[in-house]
């Protein structure tokens, strides 16, 4: 059983390891009302479950609907993304596939970061002071965010599914840094996709307290001609019944290997 | 780790044998490694350990957290732990002398009944421990299912808890197959009956210093060892997590299922406070690709939903 993925060579993790791992100046995004819930030390207070409304997880540009899909406008900005020549081709095979292929759809794989912020399952945020642990619904995919002033994990090292994240605070925006992450994962249903040299950078900034502005930065030299963004709201899920409950994704695929009796 | 014990059949032993040496190269020198005499100044055998640590736990005092609650925020090991059976492995077991797949000699860590054995009713009792689980299922773990309590606190490496500010919750991180368990401490009821969930439902409270945990609804797909000692969806598991100094954790858990116990039984075990710098919980993949479940449907072992016990507890369940 592989428990860990290995992925790729010890040269490409260098490579990911020398990219620059600091985030490019973003606006401000410091809206410091006091209506913002804070923690004992100040700072804004994420805790709670949260949620993307939106259709990114089906495709992240602008589409009309399909059949189990609902139509919705883009969350990238300025629609495009810039793909370089090849990237766009693998990218129209991807989407012509999708059904057998994609890694969470059709295998149940972890779907990676940023895709599983937006997928159609809530998922918590559980804040302590050096260290923010993202809980998501599906498939018990967690991970931490490192706020602790801790480096990435250095050099040569196994990729992961969830990557490798350190966070940092903007003022009251959380900026999270994340790099080794596998080349297995997609962004979407439609076929997006990504290198192992991917760069992602998350803000979290509370707009109010039930509300966060969520929006990314993706880098990747292999496959896009420069960095982009996506952007959208992230809601508190606020039904007092509301916690994160179980979607064993691989459970159903077993299931239809061996049916229940 | 311990996944992929079952029964007795050479080929699969030796697919476990390469596998089990292949992911834990660490297992020589952790069995070399000195064993401890005491955890937090009691002593490092079960019963005594569980007597004592109920009476320091009187007079430790826990830091505390901004909300109030006892500070019990860290990275955590178990210890006198055994991931193959709860009752433990005796020497005198002939299996521990099977040439193809020797069983593991360990401690039990049942504290009560005092026979240290799973009250099973008598029907049962031929399901799991070294039963119809064990001869004919594959361990739930095995095909990266998620852990029910207490497996779950008990067979990861080591796991992390956080208690973020306002006191609502309690959250348990596990290294092992990158499972967390949420415990909620505000007072919440359980959801409904008919939402069965493979780790349960998880409700908490604080009694004194004591996290106190209750777990229900429970969907009856897990095991609690790799023998295939089990409870149904009835189970009810009790956790009760309590600082007996700064360091140490005595853990305690009442399992109770009255279509297949006879009555309600504890086990009991030190948790220890790892302060190694740098320390991390990495990521575990389990089904990014797995591949040995076609091996052990070659040998005839069934993925496991509970239905020995189903087909016999009676019908409607």
């Amino acid at each position: 059983m592989t428990h860990r993925f290995i992925g790729w060579p010890i040269a490409a993790a260098a490579v990911v390891a020398a990219l620059s791992c600091q985030a490019p100046p973003g606006p401000a995004q410091t809206d410091t009302q006091s209506s913002l819930p804070r923690t004992p030390e100040g700072g804004p207070d994420l805790t709670g479950i949260w949620q993307a409304v939106n259709t990114a997880e089906w495709d992240l540009q602008d589409h009309v609907a399909q059949k189990g899909v609902p139509a919705g406008p883009g969350v990238v900005e300025g629609n495009d993304i810039p793909y370089q020549p090849w990237a766009l081709a693998k990218k129209q095979e991807n989407f012509k596939n999708r059904l057998t292929a994609d890694p969470v759809e059709a295998k149940c794989f972890l779907p990676g970061v940023p895709r599983v912020t937006y997928m159609p399952y809530p998922f918590q945020i559980v804040q302590s002071p050096k260290h923010i642990a993202m809980l998501y619904e599906y498939s018990e995919a967690n991970r931490t965010i490192y706020t602790d002033g801790s480096p990435h994990l250095p050099g040569a090292i196994d990729s992961f599914w969830m990557g490798d994240s350190r966070g940092r605070w903007e003022g009251d925006t959380l900026v999270v840094d994340t790099i080794h992450l596998s080349d297995q994962t997609w962004l979407d249903r439609a076929g997006n996709f990504h290198s192992e040299a991917l760069h992602v950078v998350e803000r979290y900034s509370l707009t109010g307290p039930d509300h966060i502005n969520y929006e990314v930065t993706l880098e990747d030299p292999k496959v896009f001609t420069r960095p982009w963004k996506m952007s959208m709201p992230l809601y508190r899920r606020k039904e007092p019944s509301v916690r994160i409950l179980e979607y064993p994704c691989f459970r159903f695929l077993q299931e239809e290997l061996q049916p229940r009796k | 780790m311990r996944k992929h014990v079952l029964g007795s059949t050479m080929a699969l032993a030796v697919v476990w044998a390469v596998w089990s040496l292949a992911s834990n190269p660490a297992a020589g020198q952790e069995a070399a490694r000195a064993k401890p005499t005491s955890f937090g100044g009691c002593p490092a055998e079960t019963l005594a350990f569980h007597a004592c640590a109920q009476e320091k736990a009187k007079t430790f005092t826990p830091p505390r957290t901004p909300a109030g609650t006892p500070d019990m925020q860290g990275y955590w090991r178990d210890q006198l732990t055994h991931g193959f059976s709860v009752e433990g492995v005796d020497e005198s077991e002939p299996e521990t002398r099977n040439a193809v797949q020797p069983w593991p000699v360990g401690p039990g860590m049942i504290v009560d009944p005092p026979d240290r054995k799973i009250p099973y009713q008598p029907w049962a009792a031929k399901i799991g421990r070294k039963g119809v689980n064990y001869e004919k299922h594959i361990d739930p773990t095995s095909s990266c299912r998620p852990y029910s309590p207490p497996r779950d606190v008990q067979v990861s490496p080591f796991h992390q808890l956080l208690q973020p500010p306002g006191g609502e919750s309690v959250v348990w991180l596990m290294e092992e197959v990158h499972s967390f368990r949420v415990i909620h401490t505000d007072g919440r009821p359980h959801v409904g009956k008919d939402i069965k969930l493979w780790k349960g439902d998880a409700v908490g409270r604080w009694e004194g210093n004591t996290l106190v945990t209750d777990v229900t609804n429970f969907n009856g797909y897990t095991w609690l060892d790799d023998l295939g000692n089990f409870y149904t969806d009835a189970g009810h598991v009790v956790d009760r997590w309590t600082m007996i100094d700064p360091d140490t954790m005595h853990y305690e858990v009442t399992i109770e299922d009255p279509t297949v116990y006879t009555r309600p039984w504890k086990m009991a075990w030190p948790i220890t406070r790892d302060t190694a710098p740098g320390l991390e919980i990495i990521e575990e993949a389990c089904w990014e690709g797995e591949s040995d479940l076609v091996h052990f449907r070659s040998q005839g072992y069934t993925t496991y939903f509970g239905q020995t016990w189903r087909s016999q507890r009676g019908s409607g369940r």
